[in-house]
């Protein structure tokens, strides 16, 4: 990138199921005003912004528009962005092209979700392909309830890895003030008593729908370090989509082909010089839809190798305390407003590098860290964080 | 700016009120194989894909997914803009600035046919206070009419010599969908839809497609001769809620077209600038974009209308492609204005050609009354 | 940071409920080459699919312009398919979910599955089978069709499901 960009204030909403004491625009409202306070900054500050939501889970068309005047944003440039659950991470990916591109200095990403306004698996449902797959696609349940038999088929995992997995997510959550779910689930047993939704997929194994939203201020990199004593620099950001497998959409059951997130990461680890990512990187925030799905990005983001994913969940790498942590927010099994969660895998990310995580900072010094999303049919994007350059 | 942002090919489908022929995939790849043969670029060239479209009115959650295959996106990148689509140019412009992609392709697609537009705009009114009385973009628009047209003086007569001029102009356009010969009795006879604004008065159903590629100034001379760059762009938004806002003005558009023109270096654009072409979707938005265009004074845009400024041979042509009345999608409006000017630019406008067009405005806008304005200045070098 | 969201404690009369139905009827267009799927699903009770004239791979769900993998216009090289093959996944619906087209919450009886078919070639659609413990992955299927012409012109949905077969 031609010049350098800086994350210099995150706020986020706790995540909740349902928000009846705020409308859309209050709830973001939230947000926007933590994260100014976060960057000491005033609203005037901001010279542009971009907005991350996926409009059809609230039945809204231009949702952005009906935001302007609760974040401050009359009479401001900016435009909004749509990409599935990649939204955010485009989002962000746009405001640092911007101030990189010599257009503004400072510039803020706005992204929310309000589930509660709709239902997110008719929303889903409704991605597919309007003549060709109608009654086929069950939300996006069905499309990783699939990817997890591949799993499961594959690489030997069974059913308590998905457990442990769980019970990671909770641990993490219940140690983050923002999380949605936070249960308190005690044991494996807690984790088989929730019934299927489209087998094997458990309750318990899959996102919930969460309202919620999340903004990250970036600056220039001459300005960001006027605003924040501890700016955490965009490095770098690579982006593959992808077409849907042959045999499914989240997962290849065949075992044959290859998922973008190998094809992300390989890139953005060549041009970083990456080669030993558990070495090289402290954490990651990946955005992992189902326990069984962490597993497998385990291996596809080379944090081990393949079919080896539930190896480190059952020996605590990935844990707080653990040598490699990912997902220490408790990641989206805990929260998911769909437009906001990969603002937030990148906000939670920039606060473990600040150490300003309080009581879910990880146990290692945190001074590189991945953020992914994941959307659409496997689309991955993902994100390069440094505390220094 | 340091470096420039060359836009290299552009293309457009013939806007037509019903293509049940095609799927949207089709629709966008009729657009974007013309700007591949022209370059003679493959879509495995493209760094980026940047697509223009909205989740409502193709019916389908991220309506992108329709498209991945004819932009190449497999294992690339692909970005929606859910703005209208002179937003995706400026997106694709700060990509190629940030040097994050050399080679960018843009498309911008929309099959109104398929939908029922009032129900769909009738979505982005604030769901609690202003959607239960129904209102659409026309409905808004009647109101910001009305209120422009009582605060200011502009007459219907004006409004109507918009509608003669564009749709005139649209002879010379071979992708227009409806060229016609009106006189302002037409436009005034025609029927009445909300008042004041009449059947004429607005742009008929259209579907179409408008795709462009775009690239560094220094992979552009290798592709073509007939260079044209950026040279300034900006947007801005007004708010959303129609009382809190003087509809007979166009802050928004004011402000969008200063940050451009100062970055194209105008200071006076009625002389600096050879050829506009403007997005407007209702008559009345043609003085009332024209004002905040800075081409006249508040309130003037009537007189300006009435004078033959606007009109081919005078001193700025305005929509010599007949602009967005003659019809033009929702959504592709903004990127066709580009794709025009980019052909005024290159010499290539036919019979609809301004004499020595050196630098262009391009403007798009989204939403309820023009919520959200954007402008594009282009040159040729 | 602040603290969190405030939460309001609403005290007092409850939430006003307003209801009301908005629906959305679109006409989607198959185009050129869904078109070609359902003009032989109907007019021949055949399945096709487009043949990319570089990779020879064939995009049967959906079929579209372009090929994914080369990049290259796939032209009009349509291939039958042959409408027999193996369960390689299924999996069955407990929950009921809102499915945006119907407007109501259901759940599909019939499983859907991934079908490897004779070919090669998988193919995405639902099982005849509703109790799922006769299903295994790798049983022998058959497509079955809606014999009535007036009722075909649906597509892929002109197969009703796949139906377990002995062999």
């Amino acid at each position: 990138m031609a010049g350098r960009v800086a994350i210099v204030g995150v706020g986020q909403t706790r995540h909740t199921s349902r928000r009846d004491d705020v409308n859309l625009p209050e709830m973001v409202g939230e947000a926007v005003r933590a994260a100014l306070a976060d960057a000491q900054l005033s609203i005037k500050d901001i010279e542009a912004f971009i907005f991350s939501n996926m409009e059809s889970f609230e039945g809204i068309l231009l949702p952005d528009h009906g935001m302007i005047t609760e974040v401050g944003a009359i009479g401001k440039p900016g435009l909004k962005v749509t990409g599935g659950g990649t939204t955010g991470s485009e989002a962000v990916g746009e405001a640092c092209n911007l101030v990189s591109a010599g257009l503004y200095d400072i510039t803020m990403v706005v992204s929310w979700q309000k589930h509660d306004c709709g239902d997110a698996t008719a929303g889903i449902s409704a991605a597919a392909v309007p003549i060709a797959a109608k009654g086929l696609v069950v939300g996006a349940v069905s499309e990783f309830a699939k990817q997890a038999l591949s799993y499961i088929n594959q690489s030997g995992a069974r059913e308590e890895h998905a457990a442990m997995v769980r019970l990671k997510a909770d641990r993490c959550a219940c140690r983050n003030p923002y999380a949605h779910l936070r249960l308190g689930l005690k044991g494996v047993e807690d984790y088989l008593k929730s019934g299927f939704l489209v087998w094997p997929i458990r309750l318990l194994d899959f996102c919930p729908q969460s309202c919620g939203a999340c903004v990250v201020v970036l600056a220039s990199e001459e300005r960001a370090k006027k605003i924040h004593n501890k700016p955490v620099w965009v490095v770098d950001f690579e982006v593959a989509h992808q077409e849907p497998f042959s045999a499914g959409s989240f997962g290849d059951p065949t075992g044959t082909e290859t998922y973008s997130q190998d094809v992300a990461a390989a890139r953005l680890y060549k041009r970083n010089g990456i080669t030993d990512v558990r070495k090289q990187v402290d954490l990651a925030e990946i955005y992992e839809p189902s326990t069984w799905e962490e597993m497998s990005l385990y291996e596809h983001f080379h944090f081990c190798e393949k079919n080896e994913g539930w190896k480190l969940i059952e020996k605590g790498v990935t844990e707080i305390e653990g040598e490699f942590p990912v997902n220490p927010s408790g990641g989206v099994i805990a929260s998911n407003p769909i437009g906001a969660t990969p603002v937030i895998r990148i906000a939670e990310a920039a606060l473990q590098i600040r150490g300003d995580a309080g009581e879910h900072q990880v146990t290692r010094d945190v001074k590189t860290a991945i953020a992914t999303s994941l959307g659409g049919p496997n689309w991955t994007a993902m994100f390069l964080l440094k505390r220094s350059l | 700016m340091a470096e420039r942002v060359a836009i290299v090919a552009v293309a457009q489908t013939k806007y037509h009120p019903n293509r049940a022929d095609v799927s949207e995939e089709e629709l966008a790849y009729e657009a974007i194989k013309q700007v591949l043969e022209e370059t003679g670029l493959t879509l495995s060239d493209m760094e980026s894909a940047i697509t223009c479209c909205q989740d409502a009115y193709d019916g389908r959650t991220i309506a992108s997914l329709s498209l991945q295959r004819v932009v190449g996106a497999h294992f690339g990148h692909e970005l929606t803009v859910a703005e209208d689509g002179i937003n995706a140019a400026y997106v694709a412009m700060a990509e190629v600035l940030s040097g994050h992609f050399e080679t960018v392709l843009l498309v911008s697609h929309m099959k109104e046919s398929q939908a029922e537009k009032s129900v769909i705009e009738n979505c982005a009114f604030d769901a609690i206070l202003m959607r239960q009385l129904g209102l659409d973009y026309t409905s808004a628009a009647a109101l910001q009419a009305r209120r422009y047209m009582d605060r200011y003086g502009i007459t219907p007569e004006q409004c109507a010599k918009a509608v003669v001029r564009n749709r005139r102009n649209a002879r010379n356009n071979p992708f227009a969908q409806e060229p016609m010969d009106v006189t302002v009795d037409d436009v005034i006879g025609s029927r009445m839809l909300a008042s004041p604004i009449r059947l004429l008065d607005t742009k008929p159903i259209s579907d179409g497609a408008c795709a462009m590629i775009m690239t560094t100034e220094e992979k552009a001379k290798k592709l073509t001769k007939k260079l044209v760059w950026i040279a300034g762009g900006s947007n801005c938004y007004e708010t959303h809620y129609l009382g809190d806002r003087e509809l007979a003005d166009c802050d928004a558009l004011v402000k969008a077209a200063k940050k451009a023109y100062s970055m194209a270096g105008i200071n006076d654009p009625l002389s600096q600038i050879d050829v506009a072409e403007i997005s407007t979707e209702y008559s009345y938005q043609e003085p009332l974009w024209l004002e905040g265009l800075g081409f006249c004074g508040r309130g003037e845009g009537g007189k300006l209308v009435d004078s033959r400024t606007l009109e081919m041979g005078g001193q700025l042509p305005v929509n010599p492609s007949g602009g967005v009345l003659p019809g033009n999608p929702n959504g592709v409006a903004g990127m066709a204005r580009i794709a025009e000017a980019v052909l005024q630019l290159r010499g290539e406008a036919g019979a609809g050609q301004v004499e020595g067009a050196k630098v262009a405005l391009a403007h798009g806008y989204t939403g309820i009354c023009g919520q959200h304005q954007a402008v594009m200045i282009l040159a040729n070098m | 940071m602040s603290e969190g969201s405030p939460t309001k404690k609403v005290e007092g009369p409850e939430y006003i409920r307003i209801e009301f139905n908005l629906p959305r009827h679109y006409n989607w267009s198959t185009g050129r080459y869904l078109g070609k799927v359902y003009a032989e699903a109907k007019e021949n009770k055949k399945m096709v699919a487009p043949r990319c004239p570089n990779c020879k791979q064939l995009w049967a769900r959906p079929p579209s312009p372009v090929c994914p993998k080369c990049k290259v216009d796939v032209g009009w090289d349509w291939v039958e398919l042959p409408l027999t093959g193996t369960i390689f996944q299924y999996t069955y619906q407990v929950y009921p979910l809102w499915d945006p087209h119907e407007g109501e919450r259901w759940s599909n009886p019939h499983p859907p599955a991934i079908i490897l078919l004779d070919n090669g070639i998988y193919f995405r659609h639902l099982l005849e089978e509703t109790d799922t413990k006769k299903l295994k992955e790798g049983m022998r299927v058959q497509a079955v069709w809606e014999e009535d012409y007036e009722k075909r012109g649906k597509g892929f949905q002109d197969i009703l499901y796949f139906r377990t077969i002995e062999e």
